[in-house]
């Protein structure tokens, strides 16, 4: 019972033909992304994600653990995504579907595996304490794309999260409050972001950030990871009709180009976040000030 | 035209609020409604005590003798009797199409009687009962329960065209509209958006229409040749942004000129 409801034939019929003369149901070109629109909540590392309908919210948090025994200078950094009811009734509470185990491997892949955290720089005493940072993906309302959705939510929630300062002194750490000194940012070493593409009718018709109709019309899958500056980091065709080499190469520069615009959409919301909130920290020095 | 009376839940439909018809027929009470104290020994209508059990607002049709009410926008829809819905096959059984009338929820059945369809067919059919208790079958029809004809006003499979998925009040509110006649319809709903592109629409051949009361509405353009593709994504999308910004009159005649204009039509 608990899956999602299967396309119609007209549907399929109709997004196939519409495809066929470059006409999307939503009027959107084929590589042309839905409205992206991404806001913080009150802390650092929290953000609600909206891609057309499909809606996000990744919270980061850090925490002091022990590294792992194999890797003592590495810190951790795990990304958990669990699909649950509140996404899309289709989705069954603890249960790990297929689509929750794809997502989450190219989340590994395209942020975890290719270094965008550096966690050697999460370190605090070799093999003895290193900071764990979390990120947990809870999907709201689920239209499509929920891929790429969640690594520019991951991304960013990286980007604006701060973890308290910690300082070693005489073999002891110590982990300074957020209000007694200025949380640190993390080391990011390179903004790679994921683009799904969708191919349609052979392979003749490829469309970026699908919608979920257009996911369940879809007859292939390809995702590729890259970075602003045109770096590589993950690529996979796991299922469906098979591409033309050359369409794949041609859609990595489609790929760049929607990268390196969503990566400024990105830094500009966090540029204006951050400076609402050095104009608050002041309101609140000078409050401090007043009391005294 | 009156101004809209508000019930909730548990109000009392104010007697006076009720259509007087003259004609023998019993009122019928639509969903939303229910009738609570039954008539006592002396038959008089003012026995009737109707209490809301939705919030919405009353709407009475003197002419075919109903009240109801028009409730909220559901995001899920509850089937009723006699509702039109567009429901999808799901499977067949010996007795039965299995239908899905609205995702992840039990099943509806079709009749046999009905022509032959496969899996993934879109079916325009009346709701025909819904069961008692939760997780009951509904059962739905494309023809005529007593007659076994084909009932008027299109039921029966849906071959072509696109299925969009609107929100539950705009449903109720373009099946209300269809209803009453043409210039009633800014009074009434202040939907206007199918007859501005009805007019728009009726050099290229026009459209066919079928409205279903879960959130579904099927849009045919098979008339219109080389454009059928864009007007029927141009009717998608006027309704879809009629519903999801709640438009005005002026504003959806407004969508439609735009929308229009840029699908080149």
């Amino acid at each position: 019972m608990s899956r999602e409801a299967p396309l119609s034939v007209a549907e399929r019929d109709f997004i196939l033909k519409a495809l066929q003369e470059n006409t999307r149901l939503d009027g959107r070109e084929a590589d042309q992304f839905r409205p992206l629109s991404i806001s913080f909540g009150e802390e650092y590392g929290h953000v609600k994600l909206q891609l057309g309908k499909t809606s996000i919210i990744v919270r980061i948090s850090a925490e002091v653990t022990k590294p792992r025994d194999d890797r003592p200078f590495d810190g951790l950094f795990d990304i958990s995504i669990e699909l649950t009811a509140m996404g899309s009734p289709g989705w069954e509470n603890g249960r790990t579907s297929d689509q929750e185990a794809s997502v989450s491997h190219v989340l590994d892949r395209v942020v975890r595996h290719s270094n965008a955290l550096d966690t050697e720089s999460l370190c605090i005493v070799k093999g003895v304490s290193c900071w764990s940072i979390r990120a947990d993906i809870h999907v709201i309302d689920y239209d499509g794309n929920l891929t790429d959705a969640a690594c520019i939510a991951v991304m960013t929630g990286l980007q604006h999260f701060r973890r308290p300062d910690a300082v070693v002194r005489d073999g002891h750490v110590i982990v300074y409050k957020v209000e007694d000194r200025v949380p640190v940012a993390l080391n990011i070493t390179h903004k790679p972001l994921s683009v799904t593409f969708n191919s349609f009718n052979d392979g003749r018709d490829i469309i970026v950030d699908a919608t979920l109709k257009e996911e369940q019309a879809a007859e292939g899958e390809l995702v590729i990871g890259i970075n602003s500056g045109g770096e590589v980091c993950f690529m996979s065709k796991f299922s469906g009709a098979p591409l033309d080499p050359l369409s794949i190469v041609s859609k990595v520069n489609v790929a760049l180009e929607k990268v390196k615009a969503l990566n400024a959409q990105v830094d500009k919301v966090l540029q204006v976040d951050l400076a609402k909130r050095a104009k608050l920290g002041m309101a609140d020095e000078s409050r401090a000030a007043n009391d005294r | 035209m009156s101004t809209p009376l508000i019930l909730l839940p548990g109000d009392e439909v104010p007697k006076d609020q009720l259509p007087h018809s003259k004609s023998n027929n019993p009122l019928k009470v639509g969903p939303g409604l229910r009738l609570l104290s039954q008539p006592s020994a002396k038959p008089t209508s003012s026995n009737h005590v109707l209490t809301a059990t939705q919030a919405g607002i009353l709407t009475t049709d003197a002419k075919r003798n109903n009240v109801s009410i028009l409730s909220f926008s559901n995001r899920r829809y509850i089937p009723a009797m006699n509702d039109l819905v567009i429901a999808q096959v799901h499977h067949s059984s010996v007795d039965f199409f299995h239908c899905i009338v609205t995702p992840h929820t039990a099943h509806a059945l079709l009749g046999q009687l009905s022509p032959q369809l496969k899996q993934g067919d879109l079916v325009y059919a009346r709701v025909l009962s819904v069961g008692v208790g939760a997780g009951a079958e509904v059962e739905i029809t494309c023809v005529h329960p007593a007659t076994g004809k084909a009932e008027p006003g299109g039921m029966g499979p849906l071959n072509g065209g696109m299925m969009f998925d609107i929100s539950t009040g705009m449903a109720t509110r373009l099946l209300r509209a269809s209803s009453s006649s043409a210039d009633e319809n800014e009074g009434v709903d202040g939907l206007v958006v199918l007859s501005e592109l009805g007019k728009k629409l009726e050099s290229i051949g026009g459209f066919e229409l079928a409205v279903g009361r879960n959130g579904k509405v099927w849009v045919d353009c098979s008339n219109a040749g080389e454009n059928e593709v864009k007007a029927t994504i141009a009717i998608g999308q006027c309704l879809q942004g009629t519903d999801e910004h709640n438009l005005n009159p002026t504003d959806q005649k407004k969508l439609v000129t735009r929308t229009l204009k840029a699908m080149k039509l």
